[in-house]
């Protein structure tokens, strides 16, 4: 049974996230802004399976996902975070597979990870320091919120579903 | 007997000159009115036989673009001369890789483009990508069959840049909006809307000349340096085909 939560989450990830980044098709954007697909991906397989290998899996996850972009900023400290809370959850609350409790833990989820690459990024270039309430960064929290809010209830639970399964 | 009397007066009216007196005003009170557009439009249809057709336009136009192509290429020859005489790099614009975006994120957190040609056809790390319009971004990775470009609108990437009608230099600083921030190294910039923004003449690490963008707003009061916004005038969002310098275009 693990055994196949294992397989599918690494096929989803190796081949399904990668063509979700490179295709990134435009119907699937708002203002040219993405789902967070780590996001998407992380949060049913964390909630289904126990803190150590959440864990282990949001790490893979986010040095899989910093290859298919630019810079130093990371999505691993934000997807171990997340990880390790969806997990927690997930084994104290049986009714997980709500359709809104995914797409609200998603939202949220999202939110993290977005706040966390603005901070990284002012951490890193010196330059965004000047001013600290940037508009492109909200511009892309709120987008990237609003899209990843919209898919997440129909893929995430699906997965959480297949993960029941099997 | 009512009837008869209106009758005759009618008859009366119609026969005398009423009529023409008022068709002439009515007349007279348009034109003023239109402020004789009718005559002008008339004027113009009556000399349109008369005036250089298309032709003869696209003639001179053709003559304009001949003499400019002359012109530019002399400059060139003049302008490596130069170069040549002063020591600096020079730039071979015909050393051009010509690659296809496959994939864009020009809007997200990393604002980068993939392109379909890497190390193998000569694609390196550093390397200039230029799109129609002019400079673009640099090239931030490379596999054997593609390439990754760092956007100029990326936050935080930095290049040397300078307007050539101050001759001032300046950082041009991604803030993740469409428009760059040249942070100017002068404490007084002298720059003006819609000054051209190029890569620096002596710049060893960017071919140069290279155009960047317009200045479109300029905060000389800023602490610590003054600064301008800069609208680039190649858009990333629409480009499909981008050219990477090989050797960043050194001889």
């Amino acid at each position: 049974m693990a055994k196949n939560n294992k397989k599918l989450f690494i096929f989803f990830t190796i081949i399904y996230l990668q063509a979700c980044i490179t295709i990134s098709p435009d119907w699937l954007k708002i203002n040219g802004i993405t789902p967070c697909w780590p996001v998407i991906l992380l949060l049913p397989f964390s909630l289904k399976n126990s803190r150590l290998k959440s864990a282990a899996a949001s790490i893979f996850l986010g040095i899989f996902v910093d290859s298919f972009t630019i810079g130093d900023v990371s999505y691993v400290p934000s997807l171990f975070l997340l990880s390790l809370a969806w997990s927690t959850y997930g084994l104290h609350n049986k009714k997980i597979d709500l359709f809104l409790n995914i797409g609200l833990m998603a939202i949220f989820g999202t939110a993290f990870v977005g706040l966390s690459i603005w901070f990284q990024k002012i951490i890193f270039y010196s330059v965004l320091r000047n001013n600290w309430f940037h508009s492109w960064s909200i511009y892309i929290l709120i987008s990237e919120v609003i899209v990843t809010g919209l898919v997440a209830p129909i893929f995430s639970s699906w997965l959480l579903f297949a993960y029941k399964k099997n | 007997m009512v009837k008869a009397r209106m009758k005759i007066g009618f008859h009366l009216l119609f026969k005398s000159r009423f009529w023409s007196i008022f068709l002439f005003l009515a007349l007279l009170f348009g034109i003023r009115w239109t402020k004789g557009a009718g005559y002008l439009d008339l004027y113009s249809i009556l000399i349109k036989p008369i005036l250089p057709g298309t032709a003869q336009k696209e003639w001179i136009k053709e003559g304009e673009n001949i003499e400019r192509s002359i012109r530019l290429q002399l400059l060139e020859k003049d302008n490596t001369r130069l170069r040549k005489a002063l020591s600096l790099k020079e730039y071979n614009g015909k050393k051009r890789i010509s690659a296809a975006v496959i994939s864009r994120s020009s809007r997200n957190w990393w604002r980068q483009l993939e392109v379909n040609k890497g190390s193998k056809d000569g694609v390196l790390k550093g390397q200039t990508v230029i799109g129609p319009g002019g400079l673009i971004g640099l090239v931030d990775s490379s596999t054997p069959l593609t390439a990754r470009v760092r956007l100029l609108t990326d936050p935080g990437h930095q290049l040397g840049a300078w307007i050539a009608r101050t001759k001032r230099h300046g950082i041009l600083t991604g803030m993740g909006t469409n428009r760059p921030k040249l942070i100017f190294l002068n404490k007084n910039s002298l720059a003006k809307i819609g000054d051209a923004v190029t890569t620096s003449p002596a710049s060893t690490l960017l071919p140069p000349n290279l155009t960047i963008g317009i200045v479109q707003f300029v905060n000389e009061k800023a602490l610590p340096s003054p600064y301008a916004i800069v609208q680039l005038t190649a858009s990333p969002d629409a480009i499909d085909w981008v050219q990477i310098l090989n050797n960043n275009g050194k001889k």
